[in-house]
């Protein structure tokens, strides 16, 4: 029964977390930069859908309508104006790492921009979803994780089915493979990256928001979720998207059903350890989706 | 030739520059003999990072304190000088805490150190202040290592880790005695840094000799972004009472989460900390209705404590923790050790510290009978009182509970605690 209950809740959240890592692997896998500022963009998705419930009093899983696409705007913009200067000017450089240090100081900035904004104070939004259980059978199911969970799953669905399927989606994948080759087949490889970048955004904010109901607000709360973001995208290799759902959930059930045995402090170690072994074994990656896009 | 004469235009400017130095030097000593206008004291604290909001509350404290010296005069001894803070953060970080007290005591030649809030940066920063023979006043910090490693630079207010356990721990027992309904079985749930470690140390120890069995002894880690394993694993254990050591964001997580997996205990009890923390009631507000926590001071104890927590209020709309309360009195200590110093020599201050004997005036805002140090530099009279979270006047408050001799007239503690489904 506890395991059970353990399962359930490491789905949930391993869902989450697979979320996280998505928007990361896809700003890698089209633009081959590495998004340090992806926690920030979290918690900006968080605040925002904090903000929203709390001024509007609108549904925070209404409010998704309006944080996804503004979201995806900021990010759209942040790259044409901040991030694309610099590609530009290392178009030619064998190892361009202006982009690297460019997001890092995103981080910085946007995190003590917020801690200003808002103060070091934690909040809790409290949504008519917050602290829902059903009870199924004596197992109690967060009604807010549950929600997140069903999202995250059709939010990756709606997006393969876009890289896919669709000619912009097509031109995404053309780009992330190759850029050169996609630029002589008439691509506009830079607003490729803007919309990479976007949506990539987009995600974060669809992510921040999800946790609203159930979690803390902070400005540095979207650390937390960083940190394993990049782990997972390691454990699914880098750019896969399949990749990151199940590097998610594959943190999540480590986390939830290995504290039941032992203590939670050294599930973050194994964690580290599978990250650690991964690496070292097979860097492409848990699952070998490398060339699935 | 060249050469030389390059050789011989260094040899003069050095030597200028060196008698320069000595020249301001000694200005410099005449000067400070001659008047002190202020008195600099660094502070280290976590000003940023996931403890900030405790850390931005101990500059509060700090602030309104030496607000209210400054303009009561100042420290007469002196010619009446001011107190002059000085902040660094530590970011939570030992090692950053460290340096900061070192760039304090050199840089900015500060006569006094206080902090760091955090037991681990506390312990790393007070070994710096005991190199340079600065004394180091620790407002909170409960780690008992702290004054058991035979400084003579480092003073604590507060009671040690030890002293909380011992209180939590005789507080369910006779809580046992008086209700008739013992616990039996414990579950400790504590953050896996050092203060979370040493209190459950002291948990493990006093346990057996009250009757009390060990089911759960689970450290986490307190950025982990979730803990609902944690609580399935409580759930599980079954325990009677659990007791908790955490930040605000971790015991914020575990309350709201134990109301969601409706874990029912016969009394939930934190250990100041996050579940003093003026953000916590915020953010949990019903899930945390009859938590138990141990505290220092409430701001029901005594009238005079009543009238500082509320200029706090006023002032900054925050509810006065704890740990505010040991840092604005251990302001009025710092006074009146620089009163009876009459000197900015960290030396004299120390001695002064040592000699502290305080019964009376706002540093008595903390509930203890006295102020004074022993030979380690520990409060030997430091104590606590047992709180629980009531309503009063359709609003949650922290209440005064035991020992009956503190508690808030006509509160007594609810033990057990309803079950979820009788609320």
């Amino acid at each position: 029964m506890v395991i059970i209950q353990a399962l359930i809740n490491g789905v949930l959240m391993g869902g989450v977390y697979g979320l996280t890592a998505l928007g990361l692997t896809l700003i890698f896998g089209v633009m081959k930069v590495i998004n340090w500022a992806h926690g920030s963009f979290i918690m900006v998705g968080m605040f925002a859908g904090y903000w929203l419930w709390t001024l509007t009093g609108i549904d925070p899983y209404l409010g998704l309508i309006i944080i996804v696409p503004a979201l995806f705007l900021l990010g759209y913009f942040v790259q044409d104006a901040l991030i694309k200067p610099v590609f530009r000017s290392e178009v030619g450089v064998r190892e361009p790492i202006g982009v690297l240090i460019l997001t890092a100081g995103l981080w910085l900035f946007i995190d003590n921009f917020a801690l200003l904004l808002f103060g070091p104070f934690y909040r809790t939004a409290r949504t008519p979803y917050s602290g829902l259980t059903y009870d199924v059978g004596g197992l109690l199911i967060s009604a807010p994780r549950l929600y997140a969970f069903i999202i995250t799953i059709v939010a990756a669905y709606v997006l393969s089915t876009f890289l896919k399927k669709t000619r912009l989606g097509i031109a995404i994948r053309a780009t992330g493979q190759d850029r050169d080759t996609a630029s002589l087949m008439g691509i506009d490889v830079y607003r490729i990256y803007n919309i990479a970048f976007g949506i990539g955004i987009a995600i974060t904010g669809l992510v921040g928001s999800l946790l609203v109901p159930f979690y803390y607000i902070h400005p540095q709360a979207g650390f937390v979720f960083d940190i394993r973001a990049f782990i997972i995208v390691v454990l699914g290799g880098l750019g896969s998207v399949p990749g990151a759902l199940l590097g998610g959930l594959l943190i999540g059930l480590i986390e939830s059903v290995g504290a039941q045995f032992i203590p939670a402090t050294l599930t973050q170690g194994i964690i580290f350890a599978v990250f650690l072994g991964v690496l070292y074994l097979r860097p492409q990656g848990l699952f070998g989706f490398e060339k699935e896009w | 030739m060249f050469t030389g004469r390059r050789e011989f235009f260094w040899k003069c400017l050095s030597v200028v520059f060196l008698s320069l130095c000595v020249i301001t030097f000694f200005l410099g000593q005449v000067v400070k003999a001659e008047t002190v206008k202020e008195v600099k004291i660094g502070n280290v604290l976590p000003l940023s990072g996931d403890i900030a909001p405790i850390g931005q509350v101990g500059k509060m404290a700090r602030e309104m304190a030496v607000e209210e010296i400054n303009a009561a005069g100042g420290i007469k001894s002196l010619g009446g000088a001011k107190l002059k803070m000085l902040y660094a953060d530590s970011r939570g970080d030992p090692k950053i805490g460290a340096t900061e007290t070192e760039k304090l005591i050199v840089r900015d030649n500060v006569v006094v150190v206080t902090g760091c809030y955090q037991s681990t940066v506390t312990y790393a920063a007070t070994a710096v202040a005991e190199r340079y023979k600065v004394p180091f006043l620790v407002p909170v910090s409960v780690m008992d290592k702290i004054t058991e490693r035979g400084f003579k630079y480092t003073f604590r207010l507060a009671a040690k880790a030890s002293w909380w356990a011992r209180d939590q721990i005789r507080f369910i027992d006779a809580m046992g005695k008086k209700t008739g309904k013992k616990a039996k079985t414990l579950a400790l749930i504590y953050e896996n840094t050092d203060w979370g470690q040493s209190t459950a140390e002291g948990w493990r120890e006093l346990a057996p000799k009250y009757g009390l069995k060990v089911v759960l002894d689970e450290p986490y880690p307190h950025a982990a972004p979730d803990l609902t394993p944690v609580v399935i694993k409580l759930k599980n254990s079954g325990a009677d009472v659990a007791l908790f050591v955490s930040y605000a964001a971790d015991a914020i997580l575990l309350t709201n989460t134990i109301a969601e997996m409706k874990v029912n205990c016969m009394a939930f009890i934190g250990s100041a900390g996050g579940h003093a923390d003026p953000t916590y009631l915020k953010n949990t507000g019903e899930n945390a209705r009859y938590w138990f926590d141990v505290a220092e001071w409430e701001s029901d104890i005594d009238p005079q404590s009543q009238e500082i927590a509320k200029k706090f209020y006023e002032r900054y709309e925050l509810h006065m923790p704890a740990e505010a309360v040991d840092v604005y009195a251990a302001m009025y200590v710092l006074a009146n050790a620089l009163e009876r110093a009459a000197s900015t020599d960290p030396e004299k201050i120390r001695d002064a510290l040592a000699k502290t004997y305080i019964t009376t005036g706002p540093a008595m805002v903390v509930p203890y009978e006295v102020i004074e140090f022993d030979e380690s530099g520990q409060n030997p009279h430091a104590s606590l009182v047992i709180v629980q979270i009531r309503e009063v006047g359709g609003k949650l408050e922290r209440v005064s509970v035991w020992p009956a001799a503190a508690a808030r007239e006509g509160y007594e503690p609810i033990w057990p605690i309803p079950g979820w489904e009788q609320r």
